[in-house]
């Protein structure tokens, strides 16, 4: 039996070693306690997919350990799998079947009584805002009803964990954001979630900690502000019209951050750990030079400038 | 539970989720009828160029009508077709990521297989009661109603073992059109060296050797043999080397048995250890 204290998903150490030597996962670990969100955030080949596969008993690793919920999954695959929900990067649901026929499947296939089968179909299509949609073949859904059709066949037998590879993947942005807003649905009635993803922004908004994969391995993690803060925190920018004038600020703006003005171009760049005050004492200086500012703005770095800093290629495709 | 009442209670799950399975592709097939429509298109185009075309210059079946000869042959060469449908299927599944869902629910392994192979025995009855219909149109007339049931059974049980060939096939496939390139090369010596259009004393002896101790032939032989009937000794000798009906529908039973054992053990197999 799981310890209260268990993580909800577990894993340790994991390689994984396919065809021609290619080293999939090597030595993965990360944990997620019940009831919160890790997005494993890495470019395509980091080996994120692989980890979820090794999870959902699709995939036997060389070697390691992966526990759902307290059930070792390699030890006791049978029993891991009706713990478990599993939403993948093609939309695996039958394009034959109406949205109402999939959800029943699963429904039977989960061992659900029969009673329970339909309530659970008709509830799920209309959270998923596919009431209208249910009664007809998947054939004719759009893609953003096809991932959350596919989003609630992995939900029909309420499983306490999900996992959900790059759930967006291929999706315009309304459809994005309205599938953001139902795993934000998710995320609040309690269900532990493991998301993997390629887009920096999707981790920022879903995810409560972030383990940043790179060639099978764990290069980061912690949540996205102190993965921000890693890179240097927040710093005041100032864009100026010309390089001359940028040039004339920087020295106008010693001293006013931790470190000296970066000047970039026609940018220049002041980090700072007390955002406000530094900020107001940039505009002080550069309204007593009269220099020309074009604009001037206080920003954290982006994930983008984290994974780009981190995984020193900032390649995502 | 009891070790037994928990192995009952597995062996129940199976058949139910077995069941499922079938029911979800039995459903799937009735929105694509075409799709099984399509593979009887050969067949048909057989039985008319054989019934029409070459039938009149094929010679050593003494008074045997040429139409009753070809019928069974052509249903044999139909279960064959038809059961090629379960890898083309189960290649589609796997590559649509259907596959890797079913094998992460708490669902019994085998029912994929099995629920598969159920449905398409299903639609494979359906598709050879429609060649025999059109065998019965061009002029098919069987010896007898019960003749024509017990060549039909022999057909099902064919169909069905040669299916989970095909899963098999479906399984390594890389995709369901790579299923289509490897059946043909599978089909065509099996069923055209075989007793499907010619009597096989007609070929030359390496072939003919080949053709009389292969499964199709005897599946063939023994379909023939229960729907022409009344075969005379002669007529026995010369279209099934002396053998009596009993011979060649046990053996052709052992075939399908055999076959249907063999390839479901590897289908299985396959299944449970890969992993799209």
């Amino acid at each position: 039996m799981p310890s209260p204290a268990s993580p909800a998903i577990l894993v340790e150490s994991l390689v994984k070693t396919f065809k021609g030597n290619i080293r999939a996962l090597d030595g993965v670990s990360f944990s997620v306690p019940a009831g919160t969100v890790l997005g494993l955030l890495g470019p395509n080949g980091a080996g994120k997919t692989t980890a979820v596969r090794v999870l959902t008993t699709l995939l036997r690793p060389d070697s390691g350990r992966a526990e759902v919920a307290g059930v070792d999954v390699l030890a006791n695959p049978a029993r891991a799998r009706t713990l478990m929900g599993l939403a993948g990067q093609y939309a695996a649901v039958d394009e034959r079947l109406t949205g109402a026929e999939n959800l029943l499947l699963m429904g039977k296939l989960t061992h659900m009584p029969r009673a329970d089968r339909r309530a659970r179909a008709d509830q799920l299509l209309d959270q998923f805002g596919l009431a209208d949609a249910g009664r007809r073949t998947v054939k004719t859904y759009s893609g953003g009803m096809r991932r959350r059709l596919d989003l609630a066949a992995a939900l029909v037998s309420r499983p306490p964990v999900l996992f959900l590879d790059e759930p967006t993947t291929g999706l315009d942005p309304r459809s994005r954001s309205d599938l953001w807003a139902v795993i934000e649905g998710l995320v609040a009635d309690g269900v532990t979630l493991l998301l993997t993803t390629q887009y920096l922004e999707e981790a920022d908004r879903l995810a409560n900690r972030i383990c940043v994969v790179d060639h099978g391995r764990v290069i980061a993690e912690g949540t996205a502000d102190e993965l921000k803060s890693k890179l240097g925190g927040t710093a005041v920018e100032v864009v100026l019209a010309d390089e001359a004038t940028a040039a004339q600020a920087g020295d106008a703006l010693d001293h006013v951050g931790n470190e000296a003005p970066v000047v970039d171009g026609t940018t220049v760049r002041i980090s700072t750990t007390t955002g406000l005050a530094t900020t107001a004492e940039v505009v002080r200086r550069l309204e007593h030079s009269g220099l020309p500012v074009i604009s001037l703005q206080l920003r954290q770095p982006s994930l983008d400038e984290v994974f780009l800093a981190l995984t020193g290629h900032g390649d995502l495709e | 539970m009891s070790v037994a009442a928990q192995s009952r209670f597995h062996f129940t799950q199976a058949v139910a989720d077995s069941v499922s399975m079938a029911g979800r592709n039995v459903r799937r097939l009735s929105r694509a009828p075409d799709q099984v429509m399509f593979t009887l298109v050969s067949p048909v185009m057989f039985t008319l160029l054989f019934r029409y075309v070459f039938g009149g210059a094929i010679n050593g079946l003494g008074d045997i009508n040429y139409v009753n000869y070809l019928i069974p042959g052509i249903a044999v060469q139909t279960a064959i077709f038809t059961s090629g449908n379960s890898g083309f299927a189960l290649a589609e599944d796997r590559s649509s990521g259907f596959v890797d869902r079913l094998r992460s629910l708490p669902m019994a392994r085998g029912a994929v297989l099995a629920g598969r192979v159920a449905a398409d025995s299903l639609s494979n009855a359906v598709g050879l009661v429609i060649i025999i219909a059109v065998g019965l149109a061009v002029g098919f007339r069987p010896h007898s109603i019960p003749g024509l049931l017990l060549g039909f059974t022999v057909l099902l049980a064919f169909t069905l073992s040669t299916s989970f060939l095909f899963a098999l096939v479906g399984l390594y496939a890389s995709s369901s059109q790579a299923v289509n390139a490897a059946t043909f090369p599978l089909i065509f010596p099996l069923t055209f060296a075989s007793s499907a259009f010619v009597p096989t004393s007609t070929m030359p002896g390496w072939l003919r050797a080949f053709a009389n101790h292969q499964p199709v032939t005897l599946v063939i032989d023994a379909v023939r043999d229960l729907t022409l009937g009344n075969v005379t000794a002669s007529q026995r000798h010369q279209l099934f080397a002396g053998q009596s009906t009993t011979a060649l529908v046990v053996q052709s039973l052992v075939w399908t048995a055999g076959i249907g054992l063999v390839f479901g053990f590897l289908a299985v197999r396959r299944y449970n250890s890969t992993t799209s």
